[in-house]
């Protein structure tokens, strides 16, 4: 229709009026139409459509609450001993009807004459006799036997049965299970507490003080850590508080490894300059800029280091480093439990289920944790 | 000694990173020995390929980064040296920074509030209300509202972003303002509504800008004196006319080729030019230094050049 030059002229000859003058002090933007959502807001939203996530999230509230009031469901405590009535099998009122947890033991290889003997068994007591065979000219038998009537007790209930002492295990295995919550928790908050001070302290400054804090932690890590626990337990003897302290010791190193990094990696962020440019101290960039973006990663950590700390404390429990006796945890049943576990596998059996949910629990909470925390995955369904 | 005619004058500033040791060590020289000087209430831009130096040349300034050797002076007083907290409060009372990237310069983790009153606590303001009220008042001037204060950066778009940093850098009301880039990764169709925006301000305050750009295109429209830097050196610095005029440097007369024109006729015929160091220069005899070839206009050169480039300014006047 145009030529090319045609065009050109046109567009030079376009009148004035064509044109309208954009008025730029008119610049004024309209309300946001979202409603504003904090960080925290948006992570629990999301958190909250992970179902595996939410189940583990309500069992850990579980046992925690049961470690907190279970004690106090029987008349027992976890001192209370029972000379009598030792190694108990467990016995809970309703379930023994159907044949579970009914207080009875299966005795093997017991002579005819002794089970039938009313001096020693008292007939009540014996509920079955089977496997009737001759060895050694001896007539021999099993016997399913009733502990409770057998120990004239039949109106006592242990409800996971009782320990070497006739202490409840029940009662003992909430206690324990509080005691090494409670451990687990002091011990993280520590090492969270120790470990973002000091990597952040070592990632912000960076250079000569960086490498060393860092050599620091390495020979601190180097150090067999068992021999620096036993030396705390020589030095403070056993109890919560060297146990908490040993958990320290090494454990808060990973965290200041964490945030270290977390550190070089926000530290250069042009927010980060903006507010140094601006004259904030130090001390502000450190907590209030970068530590808010590196908290994720932080609470994470901490969730996944409480398994870890429940498992430490069984373990040094179990190596005879536990607390002092007769307060029980969790991995002082366990070991008490292992030494008679096959003829008392029920002494183990609690405590280990326990404990593994717990694990469990902890580990998928801190995973969905860690998901939902992620900001990168901000803003997705 | 600073000259009494500039607001912020620096003085054969060196900036080198080095990495690695011993025989790995590299040293790269992103500022080599530069000087220029921005005057009070004008707006110098400063202009060159990414990578030349730009950016590592305002964070020296502002000292996010001590520089090599060089002496920076800030109304008269030496920026460059040890850092106490005095010189600390002075600089920071002094000169702001906007940032180049939308995304990365507003800490996803703060409110808008919290982001541009912050400049405010740091300076001892303590009154929440007042507070609110200035960032607020700062809000409306760069075109949010006040239902802004409550939001957090990421539900803003990058124009808006770049309008709350420099509600961030004004607020607190510095003479000067480094502008890094700020409108680098904008729409072009938002481009202009920030510089204007930066450039009102400027008027009603009386800033003086240090403005940063990776082409002259978006320096040329409001910036009094433009220098042009090319691989850590600067080439050309010159009053804008001239720099169009007369560019002389053959580092600036790339860039100027590289602009699109508004005219579709001389666009068509527009010739990009390309700068090759090697053969552009002969520097095998003579080394190349800064040289006032007419008043106010600067260019690295060795004296045969210089020569050559009189010779053109006398053929053009
Ligand atoms: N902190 C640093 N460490 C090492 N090299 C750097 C650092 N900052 C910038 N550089 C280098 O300096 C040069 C100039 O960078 P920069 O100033 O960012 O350029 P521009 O802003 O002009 O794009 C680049 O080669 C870059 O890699
Ligand atoms: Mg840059």
């Amino acid at each position: 229709m145009f030529g090319r030059y045609d065009m050109d002229e046109q567009i030079r000859n376009l009148p004035d009026s064509y044109f309208e003058l954009v008025d730029q002090d008119q610049l004024a933007d309209g309300a946001l139409p979202t409603t504003p959502i904090g960080f925290f807001k948006d992570a629990f939203l999301r958190f909250k459509k992970n179902k595996v996530s939410m189940f583990s999230f309500w069992m850990i509230v579980f046992i925690i609450i049961l470690s907190v009031i279970a004690p106090f469901f029987n008349r027992y405590s976890y001192v209370q001993q029972h000379t009598q009535l030792r190694d108990m099998p467990p016995r809970i009122p309703v379930l023994e009807k159907l044949g579970i947890a009914d207080g009875t033991r299966v005795l093997t290889n017991r002579r005819k004459a002794n089970i039938e003997n009313p001096d020693l068994f008292p007939p009540a007591s014996v509920l079955e006799v089977f496997n009737h065979r001759v060895v050694n000219g001896v007539e021999v038998v099993d016997a399913v036997i009733d502990m409770y009537s057998y120990r004239n007790a039949k109106d006592v209930y242990f409800w996971f049965g009782s320990d070497y002492l006739g202490r409840d295990l029940f009662t003992r295995l909430f206690w324990g299970t509080r005691m090494s919550l409670l451990i687990a928790f002091f011990a993280v908050i520590t090492n969270i507490i120790i470990g973002t001070v000091y990597g952040a302290i070592s990632g912000y400054y960076g250079g000569t003080t960086d490498m060393l804090m860092m050599r620091i932690t390495e020979i601190l890590a180097g150090i067999p850590y068992l021999v620096v626990v036993m030396l705390f337990i020589l030095l403070f003897g056993t109890g919560m508080f060297s146990i908490i302290f040993a958990l320290t010791v090494t454990g808060w190193i990973g965290t200041a490894r964490l945030v270290r990094a977390q550190f070089y990696r926000f530290k250069g962020r042009e927010y980060v300059l903006a507010a140094r440019t601006l004259g904030v101290p130090d001390r502000t960039l450190i907590f209030r800029h970068i530590l808010p973006n590196s908290v994720g990663p932080i609470i994470t950590r901490a969730m996944i280091a409480i398994p870890g700390a429940i498992f430490s404390e069984s373990f040094l429990a179990f190596i005879g480093l536990g607390l002092q006796a007769p307060r029980p945890s969790i991995g002082i049943l366990l070991s008490d439990g292992q030494k008679v576990l096959l003829q008392y596998p029920y002494q183990t059996l609690f405590p280990a289920v326990l404990i593994s949910v717990l694990m469990i629990s902890f580990n998928l909470f801190a995973n969905g944790l860690r998901d939902s925390l992620d900001p990168t995955k901000r803003g997705e369904e | 000694m600073p000259s009494s005619e500039y607001l912020l004058e620096v003085q054969g500033l060196r900036q080198y990173f080095a990495s690695g040791r011993g025989k790995n060590r590299l040293v790269v020289k992103a500022v080599d020995d530069i000087s220029f000087g921005v005057k009070p209430a004008e707006t110098f831009g400063l202009v060159g390929e990414s990578g030349c130096g730009k950016t590592t040349t305002g964070r020296t300034i502002i000292r996010l980064c001590d520089p090599t050797a060089g002496r920076v002076f800030f109304d008269g007083r030496e920026v460059s040296g040890r850092m106490t907290n005095d010189l600390r409060k002075y600089l920071t009372d002094n000169i702001a920074m906007i940032f180049q990237d939308p995304i990365e310069s507003l800490n996803p983790r703060m409110t808008i509030e919290e982001i541009v009153g912050e400049g405010l606590k740091v300076r001892g303001l303590k009154d929440k209300a007042e507070i609110r009220r200035r960032v607020v008042e700062m809000l409306v001037k760069v075109g949010l509202n006040e239902e802004h204060a409550t939001r957090y950066p990421h539900e803003f778009s990058g124009g808006q972003r770049q309008r709350i940093g420099i509600a961030r850098a004004v607020i607190v009301k510095p003479k000067m303002i480094i502008a890094d880039e700020p409108v680098s990764a904008l729409d072009v169709s938002i481009q202009a509504q920030v510089i204007n925006l930066l450039n009102d301000l400027k008027e009603e305050l009386g800033l003086t800008i240090l403005f940063i750009a990776h082409d002259l295109s978006v320096v040329k429209y409001f910036s009094n004196r433009i220098g042009v830097m090319y691989y850590g050196r600067l080439v050309e610095v010159a009053k804008g006319d001239d720099l169009y005029k007369n560019p002389l440097h053959p580092y600036t007369r790339a860039l100027l080729s590289a602009i699109p024109q508004p005219n579709p006729l001389t666009e068509r015929t527009r010739q990009r030019v390309d700068y090759v160091p090697d053969r552009d220069h002969d520097y095998s005899t003579e080394q190349p230094t800064m040289v006032e070839v007419e008043p106010e206009h600067f260019v690295l050169c060795s004296p045969s050049e210089l020569l050559e480039y009189r010779r053109r300014i006398a053929q053009n006047v």
